[in-house]
């Protein structure tokens, strides 16, 4: 247990480090960028744009700290936050890196499984967009218009949320319902909700359901929860009720 | 001067990045990895992640490459190619240089000529991404220590944490799923005037949202196809014995697969099905 805790601890010193040398570095390329076409921005413009950007970047950040660290581990976390494209790269290749290798996140074996996943992922990703950029922009600028090459990239996450999520559901079918049919829900009355928020309530709902569907072992749990909060504290007699009622 | 966009001090300032990226990732490999063998994961296993997580990556990674072609059409290539490699997401990068734009009266249907609107969509993109670092690792080691704990507990605190993880973790598929079968993204854009002039009122640009992606029979059945080959390809894994060291790289040829069928599709379908949407392309919301 201490040989864990320290190795968590150690990933967290490790983590934090890097985590602020990135934000030094991401502040760094402005400040590079405005010294070398020596112009800099008027105070009042940047704060117009931060102010119209930062109630929707900083909120979604926020929830995506909060969803995204229970599972990618804490080297991966580290890692997807300063690379980014987590929803749609980081965040399945590690999901499907620990599948393969049979172990459960939040473990060591996790940990080390989901953080080469990351870092593999990041460099591949990095070379990729590098080697892209230098060697292949003629090609692909007109890769981009044509439909034939459109069809297949502009269909990139249905047909990788489709195989991430068939091999979930072959084991969980039951769960994948609720929040198929809530995320569906959600996109009737607003279309283009945004993914951070739709995840957020898709999860939600995705617990609730799991809740719900093994109830023989979580409702004693709640229940026994609910007693000892009845003796601490009045309020918590209407949310055993509820959950009860459930 | 509007080669500024791309001159070697830019393509400097690239480099450093990837470099750090580069650093940060054989850094952790190099310690996991280590840590892996003293727990006794076998190096087979190590392998099999690295070489599926390259699989894995290929093809989203060619599809941020070719955003970042599209928004070089106006920031040129340096800035698109820094900023999707660091932190970045199209829907975040596209909606922040487009908000800076719009607040000098720009936009990024058209090309970036002049190095102060240059320099303030730089600011702009950076500022609002970088907010989560300034408090991951506090965040971080909180909610770890926390699960940490629940998962080491009794067997049935063990079972109910798989539970919900596999909870959580399809909750993160669903809403995917649900925009592959009726979600849409728009954009922020200019309202055009007959002759195709931006139209301003009281000295700022007038602008509407507009649908730039929607889902619909291409989209779904790229979803259902990506589904079925998983399905058949974990069967085949598991059913034939010299198949199943194979298993790891079902999900990333599951994925090409189904992309292959969308360009398919694209071709043998008739038009008015292949390009079905539920929100039609370009119109204002």
């Amino acid at each position: 247990m201490d040989n864990k805790r320290n190795y968590f601890d150690r990933v967290h010193v490790w983590g934090t480090v890097w985590n602020y040398a990135a934000l030094f570095m991401m502040m760094m390329v402005p400040v590079m960028m405005s010294i070398v076409l020596n112009t800099w921005p008027s105070l009042s413009i940047i704060g117009k744009v931060v102010a119209t950007l930062a109630p929707l970047y900083w909120v979604t950040g926020i929830i995506e700290v909060v969803t995204y660290v229970p599972m990618l581990g804490a080297g991966g976390t580290y890692l997807s936050f300063v690379t980014g494209n987590i929803s749609n790269l980081k965040l399945p290749c590690g999901l499907n890196a620990m599948e393969n290798a049979k172990v459960r996140p939040n473990t060591e074996e996790g940990e080390v499984i989901s953080t080469i996943s990351i870092a593999v992922s990041s460099l591949t990703t990095t070379l990729v967009i590098a080697v892209g950029v230098l060697v292949f922009a003629p090609i692909f600028s007109s890769a981009s218009d044509n439909p034939t090459f459109k069809a297949a990239f502009s269909n990139v996450l249905p047909a990788l949320f489709g195989a991430l999520g068939a091999s979930y559901f072959a084991k969980h079918w039951k769960l994948g319902i609720a929040p198929i049919i809530g995320g569906v829900l959600v996109l009737l009355v607003s279309p283009s909700t945004g993914v951070g928020v739709l995840m957020f309530v898709t999860i939600v709902i995705s617990l609730i359901a799991a809740v719900i569907i093994y109830r023989d072992l979580f409702f004693p749990v709640i229940k026994g929860f609910g007693k000892k909060s009845k003796k601490a504290t009045a309020p918590a007699e209407t949310e055993e009720s509820a959950q009860e009622e459930e | 001067m509007e080669h500024f966009k791309e001159s070697g001090a830019m393509y400097a300032i690239a480099f450093g990045v990837i470099a750090f990226i580069a650093a940060q990732s054989f850094f952790f490999i190099i310690k996991s990895w280590k840590h892996g063998k003293e727990l006794g994961i076998k190096k087979e296993t190590l392998m099999n992640t690295v070489t599926s997580s390259i699989l894995f990556s290929v093809a989203p990674a060619i599809s941020i490459l070719v955003t970042v072609f599209v928004l070089a059409k106006a920031l040129g290539v340096i800035l698109p190619w820094i900023r999707l490699t660091v932190i970045g997401n199209l829907a975040y990068e596209t909606v922040a240089a487009e908000t800076a734009l719009n607040n000098l009266g720009g936009s990024l249907s058209t090309e970036i000529t002049d190095m102060k609107q240059f320099s303030t969509v730089v600011w702009a993109m950076t500022i609002g991404s970088v907010f989560p670092l300034t408090f991951l690792p506090i965040v971080c080691k909180k909610l770890q220590k926390k699960i940490g704990g629940a998962v080491s507990k009794d067997e049935k605190t063990a079972k109910m944490g798989d539970i919900l993880a596999a909870a959580a973790f399809i909750g993160i598929i669903s809403a995917f799923i649900a925009r592959a079968i009726n979600g849409c993204t728009v954009t922020t854009e200019a309202v055009l005037d007959a002759n195709g002039n931006e139209i301003i009122e009281a000295g700022k640009r007038l602008t509407q949202k507009v649908v730039t992606e929607s889902s619909g029979a291409l989209s779904i059945l790229t979803l259902i196809f990506a589904i079925v080959f998983m399905l058949i390809f974990m069967k085949l894994c598991k059913s034939i014995k010299s198949l199943e060291k194979f298993e790891s790289f079902a999900m990333p040829l599951a994925m090409f697969a189904a992309m292959g069928c969308a360009v398919i599709f694209s071709k043998v379908l008739p038009d008015s099905i292949a390009n079905f949407t539920w929100y039609e392309i370009g119109k204002a919301v």
